[in-house]
């Protein structure tokens, strides 16, 4: 009836180490109390870039680690990847609106 | 339901198809759940970059404390997500249950502090249209700021809740043995979701709690 | 398997004749007819306010609608139209009876799914319905703020409750074609095997997964704003209202080709079955559809050129507006060069694939127009932006999918329609549709607005015209409602393979038995392998 063969090895990739899943969890604690951190240092714009850079590590962690991205199918790796690189054309491209408006004073 | 005696529906040919559909399935999901996010997100882009000062000074009205504790408190409890499906991956059960437990927990103290935090907030006047008190040049700016913040939060707290309920029927499943290392899609996929919520506040920590605290 | 022989295998449509049998149902194939039955429902709906629009419109004087009213006519033609017709059209309908059956599959990956996307798509047009009822809305289809939260007096929310729900609806259609795709190929079945039409479908459920969140999203801002008085979008507070056209548009223009990607990929079929040939350039026509796919999430800002929106965005979007033109264009050279030398059949679902190209053509080019930003000044909110968008919509979108539900209706129902009447409603749709539309071109280079329920007295001979087209253009739609509804019980039975076409679709029985193949088909060569 099935024209492919049965497939039954175990479903999912092999489950990362006990040891993995804790220093990511220990990582994305010290990551956390640095952001905390720096936000109370005087950077100037270097505040929001170090915050929202440790944000992105936090989250590239998650996604490989925890969400086993990194050894899971490449497929999912690109639908990830779409998600966010959508979103990141939508901000992009309205910042290009928004940063180089000109103000327009009303006629009254 | 038994794991062993799962069948695999007529569309596929066999479980590894399943999981892989099911998995992009999931992914393809999370990737919608991430630009439905989105919009709150470039929409405090671009009215952050139209009030800077409005934003750092609402943003210092927020209770860093608590925001960093909740952050603290879901990254572990998506750690222990982690964990649980491992745990059911290596045959285990009880402790995999008792890791859900404490992932809906965690989720659970999670609401609560963030119910304190709005009230606190309720009290000082800080929500528009509703108990709305502030006044001078960057009160415009600073209600724009606070209703991206109960939007972004509240549509967060929501995906929580969901998020909590699944926990307790995945739990409710892997205690009475409906995964194992053979069969476990369903645990794989909520906790997959529960990532993405952590992720989300991933972001949502240095973009509400954290701006302009050294100014 | 089973020693007992089995009798012959029952068509899907036999598998039940309860109600219950419908409703319940996990089958793609029936659930494609029950969206069928929807958005034939919503499609008569929308044309009859699109009747009333053009009935206002015959005289200069607003002597049968008074303004609120006719307001609430074009709204209502536009969100149903919209949401509730051209974006479930092709790929609810044709997309989910023919997609597994193309790919070789027994059904969709997630069948139960794909059934809830349909109760979705019903109760959110429940939610429309009952707007209208209660006395619909006056926003127009796209809810542009501060109007639609701070100063509308109609009922917003219900329907952008309904257009929310139907949203979820499309993103699980989007999400089930995807895997289906990915996971589902038949043996043999490689990518560059795949034919257009499942291309399409592939691209056309990227943007439904991809866009789709983002309306979501800014309808429930809406609604929230609208709830609590608080002004993201209200510039009375500080707010902006470009910004909700930001979000609006990174939906809704992905939307169009969320409509038109789907009847590219069918008239692919249409042309390639019609000349007997080969389609020209196979990889070329599926780097194009990904190509408009992607590229249509990068020129949501030509919508906003006279809104405020800053000159050097405009010019960017301007220019990816361009840019765009280049995919569907090489899609129209490669189908002419299809027809070059082929064994063309003028039969039905050939006439409306013609109809397709140059219809799709005329609107194609009148986008450019659109695009470019000096010029675009001009025209915004003119008659001409609304004859640009029914050329790609109307007389592309719903061309291609008339011409797809002739192709397929042997295979979906089993029966033969009468093909002297198909031709002639074909014909006649074409004429009546140019005739309503083409006079809006120039009513709009003259300078008539849109979305007022009276004009100039100047502008009444076209305006007639466009009337008069549109009487015809109502009839030519009503045609194949009677004559395909005939021949569900006096047409021809249809054998397998009735128009001696090539695809996986033609080779199991007409109609399909419930799992579609009695053996899963392995594929051994690439699409339309006709004569040349």
């Amino acid at each position: 009836m099935n024209a492919r063969p049965q497939r039954t090895h175990k479903s999912g990739p092999r489950p990362p180490s006990l040891g993995s899943n804790l220093w990511t969890l220990l990582a994305l604690l010290v990551l956390l109390g640095l952001s905390a951190g720096s936000a109370l240092l005087r950077l100037g714009p270097f505040n929001t870039v170090a915050n929202l850079g440790i944000a992105v590590i936090k989250a590239l962690l998650v996604l490989t680690i925890f969400m086993r991205l990194k050894t899971d199918n490449a497929l999912l790796r690109i639908v990830a990847s779409v998600g966010f690189a959508w979103l990141a054309v939508m901000i992009a491209l309205g910042l290009a609106d928004v940063l180089t408006r000109t103000p327009l004073l009303p006629p009254w | 339901m038994n794991a062993r005696t799962h069948p695999v529906p007529e569309q596929f040919d066999d479980p590894v198809q399943q999981r892989e559909a099911a998995t992009l399935g999931m992914w393809a999901f999370l990737a919608t759940e991430i630009l439905f996010f989105g919009v709150l997100f470039a929409g405090y882009t671009l009215c952050r970059v139209r009030f800077p000062e409005a934003f750092a000074e609402a943003s210092r009205h927020t209770d860093m404390l608590l925001g960093t504790i909740e952050t603290a408190v879901l990254l572990t409890s998506s750690c222990a997500v982690a964990l649980s499906v491992r745990e059911v991956q290596l045959g285990g059960r009880r402790l995999a249950t008792a890791l859900l437990g404490v992932t809906a927990l965690l989720g659970i103290s999670f609401l609560v502090m963030h119910g304190f935090e709005y009230y606190a907030e309720y009290q000082e006047g800080l929500i528009p249209s509703i108990h709305y008190t502030q006044q001078g040049v960057y009160a415009h700016g600073m209600a724009i700021f606070y209703c991206l913040y109960y939007f972004i939060t509240g549509f967060h707290s929501i995906h929580v809740t969901i998020g909590v309920v699944l926990m307790g029927v995945m739990g409710w499943r892997t205690w009475h043995g409906a995964f194992d290392q053979d069969y476990h899609t369903p645990l794989e996929l909520t906790a997959l979701y529960w990532h993405l919520v952590d992720i989300v506040w991933i972001f949502v920590y240095p973009v509400i709690y954290l701006v302009g605290r050294a100014g | 398997m089973s020693t007992v022989e089995l009798p012959l295998p029952r068509s899907y449509l036999e598998e039940g004749f309860g109600l219950r049998s419908w409703l319940l149902t996990h089958d793609h194939k029936r659930i494609g007819v029950l969206y069928g039955l929807g958005i034939t429902f919503f499609f008569f709906l929308g044309g009859l306010a699109a009747a009333l629009i053009r009935w206002e419109l015959v005289t200069p004087a607003g002597d049968l609608l008074s303004a609120e009213t006719y307001n609430k006519a074009f709204t209502f033609h536009g969100v149903v139209m919209v949401w509730f017709f051209l974006i479930p059209s092709i790929p609810s309908t044709l997309g989910n009876f023919l997609l597994p059956l193309m790919i070789g599959a027994r059904d969709v990956a997630f069948p139960r799914l794909n059934l809830f996307s349909w109760y979705l798509y019903m109760v959110g047009g429940i939610f429309t319905l009952a707007c209208l009822l209660l006395g619909g809305v006056d926003t127009g289809w796209t809810f542009y703020t501060p109007f639609s939260t701070m100063f509308s007096n109609s009922h917003v929310l219900m329907a952008v409750v309904g257009v929310f729900i139907v949203g979820f609806s499309s993103i699980f259609t989007g999400l089930n074609f995807i895997v289906t795709i990915h996971t589902l190929r038949a043996p043999g079945m490689t990518w560059m095997r795949l034919p257009l039409f499942v291309w399409a479908m592939y691209a056309v459920a990227l943007v439904m997964v991809l866009a789709t969140p983002v309306l979501a999203m800014t309808l429930s801002l809406i609604g929230l704003e609208r709830l609590f008085g608080v002004g993201i979008f209200d510039p009375a507070l500080g707010g902006d209202p470009v910004l909700f056209q930001h979000f609006f548009w990174f939906y809704s223009h992905p939307a169009v080709y969320i409509m038109i990607l789907p009847a590219m990929g069918l008239v692919s079929e249409l042309i390639t079955h019609g000349a007997r040939r080969r389609i020209f350039g196979y990889k070329f026509m599926v780097y194009a559809i990904i190509g408009i796919a992607v590229v249509g999430f990068l020129v949501w800002g030509h919508h906003m050129f006279v809104a405020g929106q800053s000159m050097y965005a405009s010019i960017v979007f301007s220019i990816l507006s361009f840019i765009i033109a280049v995919p569907s264009a090489i899609k129209v050279f490669n189908w002419t060069a299809t027809l070059y030398k082929g064994d063309i059949s003028f039969d039905a679902p050939m006439l409306y694939a013609l109809g397709f190209v140059g219809l799709f053509m005329l609107g194609g080019l009148t986008g450019l127009f659109l695009a470019a930003t000096a010029l675009d000044v001009n025209l915004t909110d003119t008659y001409f932006v609304v004859a640009h968008f029914h050329y790609i919509m109307v007389g592309g979108a719903v061309m291609a999918y008339l011409g797809g539900i002739h192709y397929w209706w042997p295979k979906i129902t089993g029966r033969m329609y009468s093909e002297a009447w198909a031709r002639f409603a074909a014909i006649l749709m074409f004429f009546g549709f140019n005739l309503t539309f083409f006079p809006q071109y120039i009513l709009g280079v003259e300078g008539m607005p849109r979305r007022y329920h009276e004009y100039l007295p100047q502008f009444q001979v076209w305006n007639v015209l466009s009337s008069a087209g549109a009487t015809i253009l109502g009839v030519a739609y009503l045609l194949p409602l009677l004559y395909l509804a005939w021949s569900l019980r006096h047409g021809a039975r249809a054998g397998p393979n009735p128009w001696d076409a090539t695809g996986l679709e033609w080779q199991t029985a007409s109609p399909p038995p419930p799992h579609n193949f009695d053996v899963t088909p392995t594929v051994t060569e690439g699409p339309y392998a006709y004569r040349r």
